[in-house]
């Protein structure tokens, strides 16, 4: 059979990791910012920077957004080097659970915080 | 000069072997297409390479020179460190020698239909463009379809049968870029694939190694931007 591509396909998973990676960019300043304005950093101020839940959001989708890029990465490097389906398939969705538990786990740690 | 050069004779039934030449040879003002034409006249009748025009311009002489894909014909022996290494261009099919079979890559530069698609009536003589709109297409035309981008870039080693490689790609974009196709939508339609387009991840071998000094990767850009504008 021949091989037919889908057409209208692929855009929105590049699009997505740009947009990922420009979100990690501008949390990543604020963030330092935030960092240095805290002054010497001990368990206290440290503790403090993630009480705000507005930093808990924001870190929440940084996380969300790294996890998002790593796997439209991963999933580039899959269809690069990964060419029979059932592994590649098995690939893809071992790391969206993995990555889905991973998101998770953040939630619980950042709303952990008092 | 010592030469080291791919040699595959699929009749013989033998596995490809690199066989080296060592040639009385002065190098001065010299490009590596006179050396071959040198030791097919005098040592080796059997070496084949293709080659035509001798001055970079029909693209026919594409080969892998010390690990880079060059055209033979344009690139200097002076300075290349012996043994010069000579095989042919990296991942199409070897017919012999440094002759590789360059159907995949056609039918790559075909699928992107490489032709002007007006449905308007013919004019009395031309297709008028104002310059601007002309000096769009700088760096687009050009393309000699030598092969020496598309090889080298590793997405077309992987995907060499879905990916369109850049050299296909640069001109699709050639024709999108042109205000007088009028099928700019079904060529973005063509090329908005996770294969056929987004297998480009920008790793420029392609703008390093073209021997006309083009920039498939800026136009691969250039088709991106267009399906974002296209989409949002």
């Amino acid at each position: 059979m021949r091989h037919v591509g889908g057409a209208r396909r692929g855009l929105d998973m590049w699009l997505l990791q740009r947009a990922s990676a420009i979100y990690m960019a501008v949390f990543l300043l604020v963030f330092l910012i935030c960092f240095l304005a805290a002054g010497p950093i001990d368990f206290v101020t440290w503790h403090g920077l993630f009480a705000p839940l507005a930093m808990k959001v924001g870190a929440l989708l940084f996380v969300a957004a790294l996890l998002v890029h790593a796997w439209i990465g991963l999933r580039e490097i899959f269809i690069d080097y990964v060419h029979f389906l059932v592994p590649r398939l098995a690939l893809y969705l071992a790391f969206g659970a993995l990555y889905l538990g991973c998101l998770v786990w953040t939630v619980d740690i950042l709303w952990s915080v008092k | 000069m010592k030469f080291r050069i791919y040699r595959y004779d699929p009749e013989s039934g033998a596995a490809p072997r690199m066989q080296d030449y060592d040639i009385d040879f002065d190098p001065r003002g010299k490009k590596v297409l006179d050396a071959l034409i040198a030791i097919k006249d005098t040592l080796d009748e059997s070496l084949s390479f293709r080659r035509s025009c001798r001055e970079g311009v029909c693209g026919s002489d594409g080969v892998n020179v010390n690990g880079t894909n060059v055209l033979a014909c344009i690139t200097a022996l002076e300075g290349l460190k012996e043994p010069i290494t000579i095989r042919p261009l990296p991942r199409l099919g070897v017919i012999r020698d440094l002759i590789v079979d360059m159907a995949q890559f056609y039918q790559h530069y075909r699928a992107v239909k490489p032709y002007l698609i007006n449905l308007d009536p013919e004019p009395e003589n031309e297709r008028l463009q104002t310059p601007e709109d002309r000096a769009e297409l700088d760096g687009l035309w050009e393309c000699i379809l030598c092969g020496c981008c598309t090889t080298s870039c590793p997405s077309f080693w992987w995907n060499p049968d879905k990916f369109l490689g850049p050299a296909a790609l640069l001109q699709g974009y050639r024709f999108i870029a042109d205000t007088r196709d009028q099928a700019t939508n079904e060529r973005l339609d063509y090329l908005e694939d996770p294969y056929r387009l987004f297998r480009c991840h920008g790793i420029m071998n392609c703008v390093e190694v073209c021997p006309k000094g083009l920039n498939p990767t800026e136009a691969v850009g250039k088709i991106k931007s267009l399906l974002v504008k296209r989409a949002l």
